[in-house]
């Protein structure tokens, strides 16, 4: 034994007044690390109840309860997250998923209690000292388990597409609605938005596992315009989808079109299936629009006699009457109509109730009558020189254009109105231009600023592309003639307000700030109206009227037992609003006409 | 790094190189040459610390990968040997006499993704899963959450509620399903 061996223990003194390492008092100071997962904290103004969080949870440790106080919104589902910390492993997946970035974790780990039930609590409702700890895990920035982007849609270049009626959008690829689907958590919030409620997750699951026919038999259930939705609907599902809180909302409508493109058109009718046998019961539709068609394809499905009635020559109702076809394909309203009439679906073209057939001959001849005869009229500003030749409606040009009508397009137009419709007719008339003069002058004057039109965000910005002239917060005041009868121009005054404090429509104007819109034509597009002469004096008489709408109950009936209505005709305009109206309809119908069967499927 | 990779690549057949720091780099091996790279490494290149031996299971191209992370001390470097080895057959040569310390790591795979090391001592004894009866469970294919509703209790009085279903019965209840 050396020497060495002997000493080397003591040389352990020279630690004897070095301040220690270790902690005094282990059990009670003993802060976790800065992002240490500890305690979960939920923040309720951001929380929006999704439940990814409990679906994400390899432990089941989450619950999503509801939780008194908290009320569910179209955008919350006003449950919230209840975790049973006897299953939770803090591994933090539910942080790292959670949609809005509400739920995070405190660096506190210790708490003794002897009641278990205790550790079973809702974070955020169920207050805790820990809830406003600033450390703890966070989700990183940057660290997104979801993608964030939206697929880029391929369209056509605003040089090219104003050529053109041809359709802008160009639909995803396989790949990129892969992609797109994939980003969906399947929370399913959108769909108390959705009108027609379209189980939205299920088929976006349909994409995701490339099973398109399996999509189109879901979207099929509930939406028989989902080709034509899946194009111009006004998609209010993605206003709530919780993706958009933290990137953008999933391209729901592109994922709908998508699954419509990719199954072959011969396969839809197989898909979809026979519908039962007939019930001997008949039912009359009036007007072949979203509303109208979708009431006939339920009461067709269900085995009943159809026949629809539509004024002209061809079905769709204002999706094709009143959408352009770079929006909307003709033949692709005439697939989705030829899909609904093979199901057993009368239709008579070029029939006008109330001068060919009497809505008389409809109560005696059928079991029930639909009313969809939608917004047909467009309504005027009725400003001086509003009546001269050269003021046309948008409705009435969008219908001849549509018709195949030459329309002399003038070298120059002002189109009033700030919706979708004044930016169709803008854009379809631009169109018209390009072709017959080279150039285009549209000018569209609208009562509300930029930030406040009715028309869709993508629809102005499309609009400006092509080179329309969009001027915002005018108020047309007069037509323009000349002194050879012509007209010449719009005169508009600036906008001060719309409403007045009680909030009904009476715009002021600064009179000083005039401007003179030079144009050979003026379009108004401020909205439609339904023309009711169909009726008739008896039958208009009988009727019961609100607001100059028909009266109709929660299921579409009017004060006449015989007779529902249904679409933009009774409730304002809206594809997918006059679908859902449609099923509504039809449900009723059903269950009033062919009780014992409608009691069976109850 | 680049250099050794260079140099290496003159003795032996080398997959891909990814550098992921100047002190970090992964190199994809052929699994026959892992122990005489590793042995080179270690007496030749001053590689003398194995860091740790992972795997990662790619259960889509039905491989396993293995990790050899080893460290230069000298030179404070960490160079990963990787190696995919096949997801049915899943057996790997023991390299326990080069770092005794590999048995643990593989006694370690063996457990939580079944990857067999024949030789390797008490390779086939549990490790931390006592009286483990289903699939390893980092293998990809195991269900986290069924295992964990089928094996731990449920405390009374749990109950759930999907967001869709809830906003239906609030917002439109009268629709049938």
């Amino acid at each position: 034994m050396s020497i060495r061996n002997i000493l080397s223990p003591f040389t352990a003194w020279k630690y004897l007044f070095r301040d220690p390492v270790t902690i005094p008092d282990p059990l009670n100071d003993r802060p976790g690390s800065p992002r240490y997962r500890g305690f979960h904290k939920n923040d309720m103004k951001k929380c929006i109840g999704c439940g990814t969080c409990e679906a994400i949870c390899q432990n089941g440790a989450i619950d999503m309860v509801a939780v008194e106080g908290i009320d569910a919104s179209k955008e919350d589902s006003g449950l919230r997250p209840n975790i049973d910390y006897g299953r939770c492993c803090w591994c933090a997946l539910c942080v790292d998923v959670c949609m809005t970035g509400s739920l995070t974790m405190s660096n506190e780990y210790k708490w003794v209690e002897s009641n278990p039930d205790a550790f079973r609590f809702t974070p955020g409702v169920d207050k805790k000292h820990w809830d406003n700890a600033a450390l703890g895990y966070h989700r990183p920035d940057g660290y997104q388990l979801t993608g964030r982007v939206r697929e880029q849609m391929p369209e056509l270049e605003p040089a090219k597409r104003i050529e053109s009626f041809d359709e802008i959008v160009q639909g995803y690829d396989v790949e990129q609605a892969k992609l797109e689907a994939d980003r969906c958590v399947a929370c399913g919030l959108c769909i108390a938005t959705c009108p027609a409620h379209m189980a939205v997750p299920d088929y976006i699951a349909a994409v995701r596992d490339g099973d398109y026919e399996r999509g189109l038999k879901i979207l099929y259930d509930t939406n028989p315009f989902s080709q034509i939705c899946g194009r111009v609907c006004t998609h209010r599902c993605e206003t709530v989808c919780a993706a958009r809180h933290e990137g953008d909302p999933i391209a729901i409508r592109w994922l709908k079109r998508h699954i419509t493109e990719q199954v072959p058109r011969d396969r839809y009718r197989a898909i979809i299936g026979d519908p039962a046998p007939p019930t001997g019961k008949s039912v009359a539709i009036i007007g072949a629009g979203p509303a109208g068609m979708t009431a006939a394809y339920d009461l067709a499905r269900k085995g009943h006699a159809v026949t629809v009635y539509e004024a002209l020559p061809h079905a769709g109702g204002m999706t094709r009457y009143g959408i352009p076809e770079y929006r909307l394909p003709y033949e692709t309203i005439q697939h989705e109509m030829d899909l609904i009439l093979s199901m057993g679906v009368t239709i008579h073209y070029d029939t006008r109730i109330g001068s060919d057939i009497t809505m008389q001959q409809l109560e005696q001849d059928f079991d029930a009558v639909i009313l969809a005869i939608g917004l047909q009229m467009g309504r005027s500003t009725r400003i001086p020189g509003s009546e001269h030749a050269g003021v046309k409606k948008a409705v009435d040009l969008l219908r001849r254009i549509t018709e195949g009508e030459h329309i002399d397009a003038p070298k120059s137009m002002v189109v009033i109105g700030g919706g979708n419709v004044a930016m169709d007719i803008a854009r379809s008339m631009a169109r018209l231009q390009k072709q017959q003069h080279g150039s285009i002058d549209v000018t569209l004057t609208a009562l509300e600023d930029l930030n406040h039109f009715l028309a869709d965000p993508d629809e102005i910005k499309e609009s400006l592309e092509e080179g329309v002239n969009i001027l915002d917060s005018r108020g047309p005041q007069q037509c323009q003639v000349d002194a050879e009868g012509n007209l010449t121009g719009l005169k508009t005054w600036k906008v001060l307000s719309i409403f007045d404090q009680q909030g009904r429509f009476a715009p002021s104007f600064d009179e000083t700030d005039e401007q003179i819109h030079p144009a050979e034509m003026v379009v108004e597009a401020i909205g439609q109206m339904s023309d009711v002469n169909l009726l008739g004096e008896e039958l208009t008489e009988r009727l019961e009227w609100n607001r100059g709408r028909i009266q109709i109950d929660t299921n579409g009936r009017t004060s006449e037992s015989w007779l529902w209505a249904a679409g933009d005709c009774v409730t304002g305009p809206d594809v997918v609003s006059a679908v859902a109206a449609g099923h509504q309809v039809a449900k009723s119908i059903d269950a009033v006409i062919n009780p014992v069967e409608a009691l069976t499927h109850a | 790094m680049i250099e050794l990779y260079e140099q290496l690549k003159q003795r032996y057949a080398l997959g891909e190189i990814s550098v992921q720091r100047f002190d970090l780099v992964f190199i994809t091996v052929p699994r026959e040459n892992l122990a005489s790279l590793l042995l080179y490494l270690r007496d030749t290149e001053g590689f003398t610390h194995l860091v740790l031996l992972t795997a990662v299971d790619w259960i889509e191209d039905n491989k396993f990968q293995l990790t050899y992370l080893i460290n230069n001390r000298e030179s404070a470097t960490d160079l990963g040997l990787r190696v995919i080895i096949d997801r049915d057959e899943a057996s790997m040569e023991s390299i326990h006499d080069l770092w005794p310390t590999a048995a643990t790591y593989q006694r370690e795979l063996k457990e939580m993704f079944g990857i067999d090391f024949p030789g390797s001592p008490r390779i086939d004894e549990d490790f931390i899963l006592e009286g483990w009866t289903e699939i390893p469970p980092y293998r990809r294919d195991f269900d986290t959450l069924e295992y964990s509703r089928d094996t731990y209790l449920e405390r009374p009085g749990r109950s759930t509620s999907d967001p869709a279903q809830h906003m239906k019965q609030l917002f439109y209840p009268e629709d049938k399903d």
